[in-house]
């Protein structure tokens, strides 16, 4: 039976969090993600789980480290300077192959900045974001379903790869409520972890470890690393595609914008013009197929986020010369309409004669 | 009845605070005496909401937002600026909430205080994350509810005693004091001014938002937190010269409890229970104080 419950955008994490057998949360107060540390507090104790407000990020990642490594499915998150502060773990958890999930609730910046919902984190949750030559998987809901949906997706990807993985939304997706469809409860069993420390009783210990010293030892796992990410490129890429068959121009747009160029594609549709939409759902690994064989079909293609042009590179990287690529972005915690949007929209087709 | 506070107000009306702040009392208290010729260093915390929004300020002296973790080493680092540039009259005041000093900041501040640099650190104490929406923090009082200790386990561990730990970095002053009692913080802040090094006051400053409590009630809270002893007036110079300031009327823990409904929860058990504790640890200053 499905239960479908309204629900906040942080709380359908929360919530996906335990349905994927997750019982370790250890975080750090920040707004706009508070739900999530405060519904644990009282729900994990109730599942047999375990809640840590750890003293600051630096420590909340790190305890995510030790359980990961302990062989547990455990979660942070936060936000902004709380993610900046999570980094050095982060890059921890990848070289050393533990996953875990992190939800990054975006607010703008650079600095302490606010809020308000916003993209900006793009480049730091999909190109790494800590030191080191590494990815960290990154999932981009645009609904309160979705929340919760990738949430669990984001714990399998995560296991399953022995990586890092990110949840990346807003304040919008955070904070408002939809109602969601909640799967049936059932008995998570997770995998073995045979990797885990846990005691080397009847065996040889085992080590986890990010320091490689020997001539070519460390080359050799970069190497090791990124075949892997290589094959996360080729397996995991999703997205949703809109109205490709016979749109005029076709709109990338990820998370809560996404949602807004929807509006703005029903209003096109009324006045004639047709639009498309790609929506990546992993912005790590990126759907660059789609956008590529997309684009030689419709030649035509608009980034719009709430940034100055961040996934935008990485549309750039998917497509070939000739394709007309226009942009448009509100930074800084603006917010498109969806008529700003068709406006955009149409000055491009204008300039190509449409 | 006349007062020794100075009366040049340097916050103006309009700031973004809760009504009845005990935060707001306390910055203004302390700039009262320190005057314009002051730097204001503030990380992530009710204060980095209450000055405004930018480019107003309710505060009339100049004033830094910094990293919630780093407040300690900014100051420090504004400090190290004026001294090179020959200034050794302007105040360089850290003015930072329990979360910003117990917590995620604590290591800078002990830095900090192990260099002896330069400067005034004020911890105002709501006793939780207040401007996130009342977490705990490791200020956060046995027993007291907040949003991440649910009622059906609230806080199971005392207070960290910041005062003893600031103390044991052997800085030349260290203080606790409250905004009930405006005459002694005011002195206090004097005294930290006429010192070279790094002197930290801690500020026991009422929350009625997450304290539960009435707005008009915050006085009478704070000055019952120093006369139940939970919360004691008293410097420490050097490391090791305790003086208590203010003699407690010893009433019973329960009348400073019985007005936050953070503590509404609580049993009889527990109530004796938090009481026994604070008398062990006045118990405990006593004896520092007689040394």
């Amino acid at each position: 039976m499905v239960e479908r419950v309204l629900l906040k955008g942080n709380i359908a994490i929360a919530k996906g969090a335990i349905a994927a057998g997750c019982r370790y949360y250890f975080g750090y107060p920040i707004t706009p993600q508070n739900d999530i540390p405060e519904y644990l507090s009282s729900e994990l104790p109730k599942v047999g789980g375990t809640f840590i407000q750890a003293e600051s990020e630096v420590a909340s990642i790190n305890m995510v480290l030790g359980a990961s490594a302990a062989g547990a499915r455990v979660m942070t998150s936060s936000s902004g300077p709380g993610i900046s502060l999570m980094q050095e773990g982060m890059s921890y958890m990848a070289g050393s192959e533990l996953p875990g999930l992190i939800v990054n609730v975006m607010r703008v910046g650079p600095g302490l900045g606010g809020i308000a919902p916003t993209q900006g984190d793009y480049f730091q949750a999909t190109k790494g974001g800590g030191h080191g030559d590494y990815f960290n998987i990154v999932l981009a809901p645009a609904s309160v379903q979705e929340m919760y949906d990738l949430a669990i997706k984001a714990f399998e990807l995560s296991d399953k790869y022995r990586n890092p993985a990110m949840i990346l939304c807003d304040a919008i997706l955070g904070q408002m409520k939809e109602p969601v469809a909640l799967e049936e409860a059932e008995e998570v069993t997770l995998e073995a972890k045979p990797w885990a420390l846990d005691g080397s009783k009847g065996r040889k210990p085992q080590f986890l470890k990010t320091l490689y010293l020997s001539d070519g030892e460390q080359e050799a796992h970069n190497l090791e690393l990124k075949e892997k990410y290589d094959r996360i490129r080729e397996e995991e890429a999703l997205f949703e595609g809109k109205g490709l068959g016979d749109c005029e121009i076709v709109v990338v747009a990820f998370g809560t914008v996404s949602r807004i160029v929807k509006t703005a594609i029903q209003m096109a549709r009324k006045e004639g013009i047709k639009i498309g939409m790609i929506r990546p759902i992993t912005l790590f690994p990126f759907p660059a197929s789609i956008i590529r064989e997309t684009a030689k079909k419709i030649p035509r293609i608009m980034v719009v986020e709430m940034n100055t042009g961040q996934m935008l590179e990485d549309v750039k990287l998917s497509i070939e010369n000739g394709v007309k690529l226009g942009f448009y972005g509100r930074p800084g915690g603006g917010i498109p309409t969806p008529e700003e949007i068709l406006k955009e929209i149409k000055v491009m087709l204008d300039e190509e004669g449409f | 009845m006349s007062s020794t506070m100075p009366m040049q107000e340097y916050i103006s009306p309009g700031h973004m605070a809760c009504p009845g702040c005990g935060a707001v009392l306390a910055m203004r208290y302390i700039l009262n005496v320190l005057g314009e010729k002051t730097v204001v260093v503030i990380p992530a915390s009710c204060w980095s909401v209450i000055d405004g929004v930018f480019p107003y300020s309710a505060v009339r002296v100049p004033l830094f937002h910094t990293a919630f973790e780093t407040a300690a080493s900014v100051a420090s680092g504004i400090k190290a600026g004026l001294d090179i540039q020959g200034d050794t009259e302007t105040t360089v005041l850290a003015f930072a909430g329990d979360g910003a000093t117990f917590d995620i900041g604590f290591q800078a501040l002990s830095g900090a205080a192990e260099r002896n640099e330069d400067f005034i650190y004020v911890c105002y104490d709501n006793e939780a994350y207040m401007n996130t929406g009342v977490q705990r923090s490791s200020a956060t009082p046995y027993g007291a509810w907040t949003t991440t200790t649910p009622v059906r386990h609230p806080k199971d561990r005392p207070k960290k005693r910041i005062l003893e730990i600031m103390a044991a970095h052997e800085i030349p002053y260290a203080a606790t004091a409250s905004i009930a009692y405006p005459d002694d913080l005011s002195a206090k802040v004097k005294k930290a001014k006429g010192i070279y090094g790094t002197k930290f006051l801690h500020i026991f400053s009422p929350c009625p938002t997450g304290w539960k409590s009435k707005s008009s009630q915050i006085i009478k809270i704070a000055r019952l937190a120093v006369h139940t002893k939970v919360f004691p007036l008293y410097e420490v110079e050097n490391g090791f010269t305790f003086h208590i300031n203010m003699e407690p009327k010893n009433i019973p823990v329960r009348e400073y409890l019985k007005l936050q409904g953070r503590f509404a929860h609580l049993s009889e058990e527990d109530i004796a229970d938090i009481q026994r504790q604070v008398d062990e640890e006045w118990e405990h200053l006593l004896k520092r104080a007689l040394y």
